[in-house]
């Protein structure tokens, strides 16, 4: 048996790792987004970005950060980011710039400013496709934080890792039970917090 | 490091062969999680009571991560391509069963009747109104497969596989920057490849099938 502290300790530092990343990620994909808004160019280097950054299996994003960074928590954080930075971008761009412009044009009837606009009109309706791509990278962050184990970032992927290499389906599963359950969790509060911000912006 | 030396280490670590692998698991992966995530799609898009439970127990099961998900099929099915191909399956059907049924259901109410009055049955409505017409969406279905199976099938080198996965793995293991380049890079280029694949091939069959 995996010692219950062992468990705890990883999934703890599992948790800190994807999810700061998540946090990072959607902290810098808001401006991001809303710059990507006023320049073509940036919007077009950044979805290119995006398509990429997907089309790259995991595994080999975080074997491309070992010659450049090296091996530790805080390339692992770095691997993170990037994974889960580009697809909340892409759709949080998509949804700030989908607005019918019907509603753009009555808001500018009314006299409200660019700024006004960003923030009262487009991201309000741009909520679902937002949450949508926060989720996403959520669910991406949690697997690819399992991976980064490899690169020495501690964490469940370890436990899994070692359960691999030992063939022991015990300690396999005290990895991979935990890895789940955190992703269902986070998928399910997402959702919730989903509901309660949409219904109030819309 | 020069060229010779990339083409040293691509003999060494038998990279054609590991490729031939590599491609030969996405192959069998992508197609069964076509005709899996088509019929589910169809099937639900026809007894849409079922879909809401449908997708939810599909969302659940892309929730778990992609290695987490692969080593659970372990214990159940062995090491090797088997639990390799059956993780690309159960996680590429979703993107292609929900973009299908979004596709069928969502053709407008207009071009159904219109065919449904001159005479069309349910089947043939499905076969030469709905799939012509949510064309680009099935076909954005299979290029999130096309992306997740590459990456899946490159993690199943960690689990046995062979394919491109390992290595990368020895790389990453016995810190090789040169090797870990060039085989993620391979990877990298064949994940792009075949995304770009993809797109040709919706637009040759929208714009003979698609358009009306």
């Amino acid at each position: 048996m995996v010692a219950l502290a062992t468990v705890l300790a990883a999934s703890l530092q599992h948790v800190a790792l994807a999810y700061s990343a998540l946090l990072v990620a959607v902290a810098l994909s808001v401006p991001l987004a809303v710059l990507s808004l006023s320049s073509r160019t940036l919007a077009s280097v950044v979805m290119t970005g995006a398509n990429l950054a997907q089309a790259v299996p995991s595994l080999a994003i975080v074997a491309f950060v070992v010659p450049l960074l090296g091996i530790g928590f805080y390339p692992a954080l770095i691997v993170l980011v990037l994974r889960a930075l580009l697809p909340v971008v892409k759709n949080t761009w998509i949804g700030l710039s989908n607005v019918d412009p019907g509603i753009i044009d009555a808001a500018v009837g009314i006299g409200l400013t660019n700024r006004e606009i960003t923030w009262r009109i487009r991201f309000p309706l741009a909520y679902p496709a937002f949450f949508a791509g926060v989720r996403f990278a959520a669910i991406l962050t949690n697997s690819v934080a399992v991976l980064t184990a490899l690169i020495g970032s501690g964490g469940l992927g370890n436990l899994i890792f070692e359960g691999i290499a030992g063939t022991n389906t015990q300690t396999l599963l005290a990895g991979a039970l935990p890895a789940i359950l955190i992703a269902v969790l986070v998928d399910a509060g997402l959702a919730a917090l989903e509901r309660r911000v949409v219904y109030e912006g819309a | 490091m020069t060229d010779g030396g990339m083409l040293e280490l691509w003999q060494d670590y038998h990279l054609t062969a590991r490729t031939v692998e590599h491609l030969a698991m996405f192959s069998v992966a992508l197609l069964l999680s076509m005709i899996i995530g088509f019929a589910v799609g169809v099937f639900l898009s026809r007894r849409r009571r079922f879909a809401g439970v449908s997708f939810a127990a599909l969302n659940t099961l892309e929730t778990f991560p992609d290695l987490a998900l692969l080593v659970v099929l372990i214990p159940l099915l062995g090491i090797g391509a088997v639990p390799t191909i059956a993780a690309c399956v159960l996680y590429s059907v979703l993107p292609i069963a929900r973009n299908t049924y979004t596709g069928l259901t969502s053709v407008s109410a207009g071009h159904v009747n219109a065919a449904e009055s001159i005479g069309l049955t349910e089947g043939e409505v499905l076969v030469h109104i709905r799939v012509p017409l949510a064309l680009p969406m099935l076909a954005g279905g299979v290029r999130i497969a096309v992306v997740f199976t590459m990456g899946i099938v490159t993690l199943g080198g960690l689990v046995g596989a062979g394919g491109l996965g390992v290595p990368l793995q020895t790389g990453i293991f016995n810190n090789m920057p040169d090797l870990i380049l060039l085989s993620g890079a391979w990877v990298g280029l064949l994940a792009v490849l075949f995304d770009g694949v993809a797109a040709v091939v919706e637009r040759r069959l929208t714009r003979r099938y698609g358009q009306w």
